[in-house]
C-alpha cells in the first residue's frame, strides 16, 4: 500500500494532460463527429461554390464564411453535446467525479479539445476556400479568420452546453439540436444573404449564425469593418456568455 | 503512535443526510478498521448510496460528518478522494479507449505517471492480459468488474469503497473478484462494500452493518449477528431451518418489498 503522506490530489496540469490525451483520442476515433466537423463543410464550400448561376448570387467570402459555420455549428451543436449527454448517461462523469480532480478541469478539456478541432476545420476550409475560388489571403486575414472561428466556436459550444444542461437525455439533445440547426441556419444564412428585404437582414445580423457570417467575410477582407460587423460581434459575445452560463448553471454531472 | 495506528480509517458520526424535507441517513454511526472488511448491508432505499456519497465528499451532510484517515470529506473533498479507491455499480468508462488507455487516463487522474510496463503488469495481475487492446464494451461482465476494481486500487489506496461489486456476476466471476478484494486487504487496505448478497457478506465481510431507514439497525461480526439475533421472533419467522444472515437482516429490516 502507497505511503498514506504521498496520496495527494495531482497537479491541475497532470490532470489535465491526462484528459487532454484521452478526449484528443476518444475525437480522433469517433468518425462521426470528424465527418460532421471536416469533412462537411468541405462539402459544402464545393457543393455551394459551383454552378454559373448560383456563383452570381452568392460571394466567395460568404461561401468560405458559411462553410465554417456550418462545421461550428456542427461540432457545439452536435459532437459536443452529444458526447457530455452520452457519457453522462452511461456513468462516465459519476465515475470521474469520485477521483481527486476538480469537475472543471473535465469541462476544460472537452472543450479545449472542440476548439482544437474547430480551428483546424477553420484553416482546412480557408485553404481550401482559398484555392477553389482563386482568392489569396494575407496573414491578417488568417488570423482574423482564426479569432472569428474561435469567437464562433464559443458561441455554438456555449449553446450545445445550454442544451446539455436542460435536458437530461442523449435522445433530448438530439432532438433540441436538430431543431435549433435548422433553425439557426435557416435564419442566419437566408436573412443575412439578403433574400429575403432589408428588414430580415437586420434581424439576422443579430443571430449566431447572421453575425459570424458578417465577421467573417471582414475577416477574408470581401467587406470593410462597419455596423453590421459592430454587431455581429457584440451579439457573439453575449450569446457565448448567457448560453454558457446557462449551461453551466442547470448542468448536472449525473441523471440517475 | 499506537493510538494512530489503531484508528479506525473510516469514521461516520451522527451522519444525517436530507434531499429537501426526506431524511436518507439518519444520525449513522460506524467505524471501518484498518485491515477490515466491512459490509453495509440494506434493503433499497435505505440509506446505502448516500452514506458512500458522503463518504466520497459528493454531498454535504445536514449533521454529522465522515472522516477517512482523520480528513473531513465536506470540507477536503479532493484530498479524501485521493485517499479512496471506488467502484461504482453504475458507472462506466469512455466507450472510444482501450482497458490500457483507460488505465493510463485514470493513473493521470490520480496523479501516477505508470510507464507502460508497469500497465501491462497491473493488467496482467488482474487477468486482463488479452483485453489490454479491448475496449471496455468490448469485455464481459466479469472482465468488466475485475478492471473497474482495478482502476478503483490503481493508486493502492488505504479504503476502498465497493458498491455491490458482484452484481450480476457468475459465481466463478464473482469468486475471481472475492480473490481480488481479499489480496487488497492482504496488501493493506481497508474495505467498505455494500451488497445485497448475505451470502457475500457472510463469505468476505469481517463486520457488518445493517441501516435501515437511514439509521444504524446491527453492527457485528455475520456469526455476531446471527447468533444475537437467533431468538428473535421476527427472525425465527423469516427462518427457513437454520437462522442465517438473510434471515436476520430480513427479519430486522421486514419483507415487505423496497423500490
Amino acid at each position: 500500500m502507497t505511503d498514506i503522506a504521498l496520496l495527494k490530489p495531482p497537479s491541475v496540469s497532470v490532470a489535465l494532460r491526462s484528459l487532454l490525451r484521452a478526449d484528443a483520442t476518444v475525437l480522433l476515433r469517433n468518425r462521426q463527429a470528424l465527418l460532421l466537423s471536416i469533412v462537411l463543410p468541405v462539402a459544402i464550400l464545393f457543393i455551394t461554390g459551383s454552378g454559373g448561376g448560383r456563383r452570381q448570387v452568392l460571394d466567395p467570402g460568404y461561401v468560405i464564411g458559411l462553410s465554417i459555420t456550418y462545421g461550428l455549428m456542427a461540432s457545439g451543436l452536435f459532437g459536443y453535446p452529444m458526447a457530455v449527454a452520452r457519457d453522462r448517461e452511461s456513468g462516465v462523469f459519476q465515475r470521474m467525479r469520485v477521483t481527486p480532480v476538480p469537475m472543471w478541469t473535465v469541462s476544460v478539456s472537452r472543450i479545449a479539445v472542440q476548439l482544437v478541432l474547430s480551428l483546424v476545420m477553420s484553416l482546412v476550409v480557408l485553404g481550401l476556400g482559398g484555392v477553389r475560388h482563386h482568392l489569396t489571403f494575407g496573414l491578417v486575414n488568417w488570423l482574423l479568420v482564426l479569432a472569428v472561428s474561435l469567437l464562433g466556436a464559443a458561441v455554438f459550444l456555449a449553446i450545445g452546453q445550454a442544451v446539455v444542461g436542460l435536458t437530461t437525455t442523449s435522445g433530448q439533445v438530439n432532438a433540441f439540436s436538430r431543431v435549433l440547426f435548422a433553425l439557426l441556419l435557416v435564419v442566419g444564412l437566408i436573412g443575412s444573404s439578403g433574400l429575403l428585404g432589408d428588414t430580415f437582414k437586420t434581424v439576422a445580423g443579430w443571430t449566431p449564425v447572421g453575425g459570424l457570417s458578417y465577421l467573417f467575410n471582414a475577416a477574408m477582407g470581401g467587406v470593410g469593418w462597419g455596423s453590421d460587423q459592430v454587431i455581429g460581434l457584440v451579439a457573439s459575445l453575449v450569446y457565448a456568455v448567457v448560453f454558457g452560463y446557462i449551461g453551466v448553471r442547470w448542468f448536472r454531472w449525473t441523471v440517475r | 503512535m499506537a493510538e494512530q495506528v489503531s484508528a479506525p480509517i473510516l469514521e461516520v458520526e451522527g451522519l444525517v443526510v436530507r434531499y429537501g424535507t426526506r431524511t436518507a441517513v439518519d444520525g449513522l454511526s460506524l467505524a471501518v478498521r484498518r485491515g477490515e472488511i466491512f459490509g453495509l448491508l440494506g434493503p433499497n432505499g435505505a440509506g446505502k448510496t448516500s452514506t458512500l456519497s458522503a463518504v466520497e465528499g459528493l454531498l454535504r451532510p445536514a449533521a454529522g460528518g465522515v472522516r477517512v484517515v482523520g480528513r473531513d470529506a465536506a470540507l477536503e473533498p479532493l484530498a479524501v478522494r485521493a485517499l479512496i479507491g471506488v467502484q461504482l455499480q453504475a458507472s462506466s468508462f469512455q466507450a472510444e479507449l482501450t482497458l490500457t488507455e483507460i488505465l493510463r487516463l485514470y493513473a493521470g487522474l490520480y496523479g501516477l505517471e505508470l510507464p507502460a510496463g508497469e500497465l501491462s503488469a497491473r493488467l496482467h495481475r488482474a487477468g486482463l492480459d488479452d483485453e489490454a487492446g479491448k475496449r471496455y464494451k468490448q469485455t464481459s461482465g466479469g472482465q468488466q468488474q475485475r478492471f473497474s476494481l482495478l482502476v478503483a486500487m490503481l493508486h493502492d489506496p488505504p479504503l476502498l469503497l465497493l458498491d455491490e461489486p458482484t452484481s450480476g456476476l457468475d459465481p466463478q466471476a464473482r469468486r475471481q473478484l472475492w480473490a481480488q478484494i481479499e489480496r487488497a486487504r492482504g496488501e493493506g487496505g481497508s474495505i467498505l462494500l455494500t451488497t445485497h448478497s448475505m451470502e457475500e457478506a457472510s463469505a468476505v465481510c469481517d463486520r457488518v452493518a445493517i441501516i435501515d431507514h437511514g439509521t444504524l439497525v446491527a453492527l457485528g461480526t455475520p456469526a455476531e449477528l446471527v447468533e444475537q439475533h437467533r431468538a428473535d421472533p421476527r427472525v425465527l419467522r423469516a427462518a427457513h431451518g437454520d437462522v442465517t444472515l438473510e434471515d436476520v437482516f430480513i427479519g430486522l429490516t421486514g419483507d415487505e418489498i423496497r423500490d
